[in-house]
């Protein structure tokens, strides 16, 4: 796995493959990064949706 | 291929295998056995089962047993149970004791045999319903195609060039086929939804937490829920309330008691329907719209409804599937990559690097978009959709393209079904002919519409499904290149 990229998507998607235990070679981690780059598309969607402060996640655990 | 064992065509091979009902009733008289159902059932499989692949195992010794059961029942005058003789399958990521469940990935081909069924399997063997075969689905539920890297992909029963959609693809082109009047399958994103329109069947998605999911593989924990699918409305009553009731097992269960919906499928009058617009009109096609439009003029819906959260809720399932997908598969991605199909490994792999804030923040955005939907059902009973964006694509199709704007098919054809199933919504899929397209064969395909309820209000959309099939508007064909003969409902 070749380290380090100009590419702050991949770095990061370099970063967490390898906090997680993945070992990848390079074509591999470009096909995951360009997987990651679409959610992060979509994610961006979420992250302007506006909400109140309080709001809660939706999974309530009921003990 | 050999002839079937049939009846009322003369024709050789009926067009479609009777409905739930009309089995249930006539092994009931005594007009037919449970042998006899499960002779043709086998026979109608033998016969068509090659063009489609819809199944990957067949589970006939214990149909065998199963029928036997119920024809000594009729023997002995003992009153008969809901679904007596009446044959099923079930995608293969329910457990079915004896079989190893693969949920379409080789890298399960090697786990030991499920020690007992899943508790919906369980449940329909208990209402007197013939277990025949596991089904075949995208890999791992992960798609809304079922072209599986490893076990082939199913087509679809009206046009073999084309797609059964998925994951529960099996599950739909079985019942689309004419092979069988019943199957169940999983719906995480729209995976019961979305093969049921492209195959132009009946299929229920109920609330997230009404059915059991013990002893079923899982992918999205959040969104999970088990249905369904069926070749009338009856049937899928029927079959759904076969299938309710607690089961402590599961965390997510909501531990109601059997609330029966298939007893009384009777819209009560004055009911409010609500079109979905926005979202849900901007990714219909005109075959989809034309598919809403002929449900809704027959159900007297006029007012258009708006959610307005539609787009980002579809965007927090998105990112959810992701990140629970891939944290539930990691282990076996670091030590099996190479055995996961190339369309999905990348995809669960990069799920899994989702940063812990974007989860939280798509669940606070599920809790919102579930008020708004709640607000809505404070003017409307019932809401409705198509249920995908446009009739099945052909086989190896990359793209999707909706009123201009191009969608990758894999993730696309869920674009209406997503928001819905985010918030846990109950939906029953009903199959519409729009006769739209630009080409014969396209105008031959039907779309699905989605029957939206409040939660635990799936008896409302079963009577809206009725409804419809009783004016015309939903129906299940007999797919063309079969005789062209109408069952009886």
């Amino acid at each position: 796995m070749t380290q380090g990229s100009d590419n702050p998507l991949e770095a990061y998607v370099r970063a967490a493959l390898a906090l997680q235990g993945y070992t990848f070679e390079d074509a591999e981690i470009a096909e995951i990064t360009a997987q990651f780059a679409r959610l992060e598309a979509i994610a961006r969607t979420v992250f302007d949706w506006p909400l109140p402060f309080a709001s809660e996640p939706a999974p309530v655990f009921r003990p | 291929m050999a002839a079937a064992v049939c009846i009322g065509t003369g024709a050789g091979v009926s067009p479609l295998i009777g409905s739930a009902a009309d089995i249930v009733r006539q092994i009931g008289t005594g007009a037919r056995s449970a042998a006899s159902v499960l002779a043709e059932t086998k026979a109608l499989i033998h016969t068509r089962n090659s063009d489609l692949n819809c199944f990957t195992a067949m589970t006939f010794e214990r149909a065998e047993r199963e029928a036997a059961a119920i024809d000594a029942l009729q023997a002995r005058g003992v009153p008969l149970p809901p679904l007596a003789g009446v044959p099923y399958a079930v995608k293969n990521l329910f457990d079915v004791e004896g079989m190893v469940t693969l949920a379409g990935a080789k890298i399960n081909a090697g786990n030991p045999p499920a020690a007992a069924d899943a508790t919906i399997v369980a449940r329909m063997s208990r209402a007197g319903a013939v277990l025949v075969g596991a089904l075949n689905m995208e890999e791992l539920a992960y798609g809304f195609l079922t072209e599986n890297h490893h076990y082939g992909t199913t087509r679809n029963p009206h046009d073999h060039t084309r797609g059964a959609g998925g994951s529960s693809g099996g599950s739909a082109a079985a019942v689309g086929a004419g092979m069988l009047p019943i199957t169940l399958g999983s719906d995480t994103s729209g995976s019961i939804r979305v093969p049921a329109s492209l195959c132009g069947v009946f299929g229920l998605k109920p609330t997230y937490g009404r059915l059991p999911r013990t002893g079923t593989y899982p992918f999205v924990n959040s969104f999970d829920h088990v249905g369904p699918f069926a070749n009338s409305v009856l049937g899928l009553g029927l079959a759904y309330d076969a299938l309710q009731g607690p089961d402590p097992a599961d965390p997510a269960c909501a531990q109601r008691p059997v609330e029966p919906a298939g007893v009384s499928l009777v819209l009560p009058r004055g009911i409010r329907i609500g079109i979905l617009g926005g979202w849900f009109h901007e990714w219909a096609d005109p075959a989809a719209r034309r598919a809403v439009q002929l449900a809704a003029s027959a159900l007297g819906a006029t007012e258009w409804a708006l959610l307005k959260s539609a787009e980002v809720a579809r965007a927090a399932a998105y990112i959810i599937t992701g990140a629970e997908g891939g944290a539930l598969h990691r282990p076996r991605l670091i030590e099996q990559y190479e055995d996961f199909g190339p369309s999905s490994r990348a995809r669960l792999v990069a799920g899994g690097l989702i940063p812990a804030s974007w989860v939280i923040q798509a669940q606070r955005v599920r809790q919102q978009a579930h008020g708004e939907a709640l607000n809505l059902f404070q003017h409307f009973d019932l809401l409705m959709a198509a249920a995908a964006p446009a009739v099945a694509p052909r086989v190896g199709q990359e793209t999707l393209l909706i009123n201009g704007r191009s969608i990758p098919t894999k993730a696309g054809l869920g674009v209406l079904t997503q928001p819905i199933s985010c918030i846990g919504l109950p939906v029953c899929t009903v199959p519409v002919w729009p006769g739209e397209g630009e080409s014969p064969a396209e105008r031959a395909l039907p779309v699905g519409v989605q029957l939206i309820g409040a939660p635990w209000c799936e008896g409302l959309c079963l009577a809206a499904a009725r409804t419809l099939e009783q004016a015309g508007i939903a129906e299940v064909r007999p797919p063309l290149n079969y005789a062209a003969a109408k069952f009886t409902r």
